[in-house]
């Protein structure tokens, strides 16, 4: 098993020393340590963490505000909120939204069970902002065979969001690919996008989608009326549709997006399915390209998600 | 001879028993009797389950009264409420926990995570949890907090073997909503009442009957 690294913070030297051995005594655990809102949030700008422990009192806030941090940085991230304090003490006033993990510090082998649920929030993906797919790990398998250096390199990506973009008269045209935290661009045309967190992405919902994901209007769809970066972007109207292998697994989507809201007439979505299709003819054919390359006895075969 | 798994069972309700770290969706319109399904589901087989409610639409003590009045058995060290309504209060005698809005889900979380320990602490070994309703929660909170607090409850009760059975409204929330949400739960059972006959069907739960089943429920 991958090893995790947990961020834990805790002002108290000698609870924290308890704690800390108790994760490290699982041999899959690592633990960065802070002692404040301030550290936990250097520590959490610095490096990428699996799940964050915090006591609930901290010299310079709360441990919830340590959690709204992360739900800045790295919004997938779980949280556990592992204390003394009982829920009616804590106050969740201006932190009605971060949504954490609380086991009280006063029950019966508490440490194992902390180090229990910390090994449930990582490998559940408990405290994510968006729909999962049903199979999401097979999924993230397969895109590792897509995703590769290179890829968006490609200029054929390029030329096919630019075409699309001036054929539906779009703002945006763009192919991203989904891995577990965040949408990456393999090209987009009208924009400069490069990434966009997994939970402010439409195509977090397309992948999802069978057929394709159509919004005429962002602020009047329940799943993304209160997504402000959306407005950011300037996206109130969408179309997607999902790019999926051979073998099923859905790695990504092929997108429209536009400043107003707008209707999709069904040629507009039944060329857009061409499209897509034509993106992952791209990635099904760099992929086996790869293949080769990486093993030149090996025949190439249909790719996607592994048996 | 084969050992048996554990599972929950649900009395004389048309659905077969499910694996424990089941979690369930309850779809149908609210003045249909679905509050009076969830409670069904969730009634105590015996003195080692636990039961947890997380009420929205109506206070903790309501929900628990309600309860009895079904023919569940009250046990305060083994059974609770997380009260999310607008006017709630903390109520120690029935092990009632206010949050005061259905738009806290950081408080809602908290709140059900600290309960379902100790009523596991406590000795039950199996805990029963409800949701009535998920539907103000999608009304007042933001849509991302309800997946994280629709994943955080989901995901605790499959890796404590436990049970969970939430309701929604699909009146009051819209459908792509519904099946976005429905994605976190296992199953779906669906109420209905056509021609002055409720029924009930279960979608996408192992070993279940086929089809509408009817059903006798006070609204």
């Amino acid at each position: 098993m991958r090893e995790l690294t947990v961020l834990y913070v805790d002002a108290d030297d000698s609870e924290r020393t308890a704690t800390r051995d108790a994760l490290v005594a699982d041999d899959a655990i690592s633990v960065v340590d802070a002692t404040s809102v301030a550290t936990a949030s250097d520590a959490i700008d610095r490096e990428r963490v699996d799940c964050v422990v915090t006591e609930y009192d901290l010299p310079d806030g709360t441990g919830l505000d340590v959690a709204a941090r992360l739900r800045e940085t790295a919004p997938d991230t779980p949280c556990i909120l592992f204390t003394n304090a009982s829920p009616n003490l804590i106050d969740t006033g201006h932190h009605e939204d971060v949504v954490v993990e609380y086991l009280p510090r006063d029950m019966p082998d508490t440490r194992e069970s902390l180090v229990r649920l910390v090994g449930n929030v990582v490998t559940e993906r408990s405290q994510v902002g968006y729909p999962l797919p049903t199979k999401e790990d097979e999924r993230l398998a397969a895109l590792e065979q897509y995703d590769r250096p290179g890829t968006a390199a490609a200029d054929a990506f390029d030329r096919l969001t630019t075409l699309a973009r001036s054929y539906f008269g779009v703002d945006v045209a763009f192919a991203g690919l989904v891995d577990a935290h965040e949408e990456r661009f393999l090209a987009c045309a009208g924009a400069d996008w490069e990434t966009l967190t997994r939970e402010d992405s439409a195509c977090t919902h397309t992948l999802l989608e069978d057929d394709m994901l159509v919004v005429d209007d962002t602020h009047t769809d329940e799943r993304f009326e209160d997504n402000d970066r959306l407005d950011e972007l300037d996206i109130r109207a969408y179309a997607g549709v999902p790019l999926e292998t051979p073998r099923g697994a859905t790695v990504g989507a092929f997108c429209l997006t536009y400043d107003e809201p707008r209707a999709f007439s069904d040629e507009d979505l039944t060329d857009l399915r061409l499209f897509a299709a034509e993106a992952m003819d791209q990635l099904e054919l760099r992929r086996r390209l790869n293949e080769r390359s990486d093993d030149p006895e090996t025949e190439a075969t249909d790719g996607g998600t592994t048996r | 001879m084969s050992v048996q798994k554990p599972t929950y069972s649900f009395g004389d309700l048309p659905l077969e028993a499910v694996e424990t770290g089941t979690n369930i969706l309850v779809t149908g319109p609210a003045l249909g009797g679905i509050r009076d399904l969830v409670m069904r589901m969730l009634l105590r087989r015996h003195a080692r389950e636990g039961a947890l409610f997380i009420a929205a639409d109506v206070n903790g003590r309501e929900a628990l009264s309600d309860y009895e009045t079904l023919g569940g058995k009250v046990d305060i060290a083994r059974m609770g409420a997380v009260d999310c309504t607008e006017d709630g209060v903390d109520d120690g005698s029935c092990n009632v926990h206010a949050v005061g809005s259905p738009a806290d889900l950081t408080g809602v979380g908290i709140e059900f995570s600290s309960l379902y320990e100790r009523i596991h602490a406590n000795g039950a070994a199996r805990v029963r949890t409800g949701v009535y309703t998920l539907s103000p929660f999608v009304v007042y909170a933001p849509v991302k907090s309800v997946f994280r607090f629709v994943h955080t409850l989901t995901g605790r009760i499959r890796t404590a073997d436990g049970l969970s059975v939430c309701a929604i409204d699909p009146s009051a929330v819209d459908d792509k909503t519904v099946a976005s949400i429905s994605q976190a739960f296992d199953g779906k059972v669906e109420l209905r009442e056509a021609g002055g006959q409720k029924a009930i069907r279960a979608r996408g739960l192992a070993d279940q009957p086929d089809g509408w089943l009817p059903i006798t429920l006070d609204s």
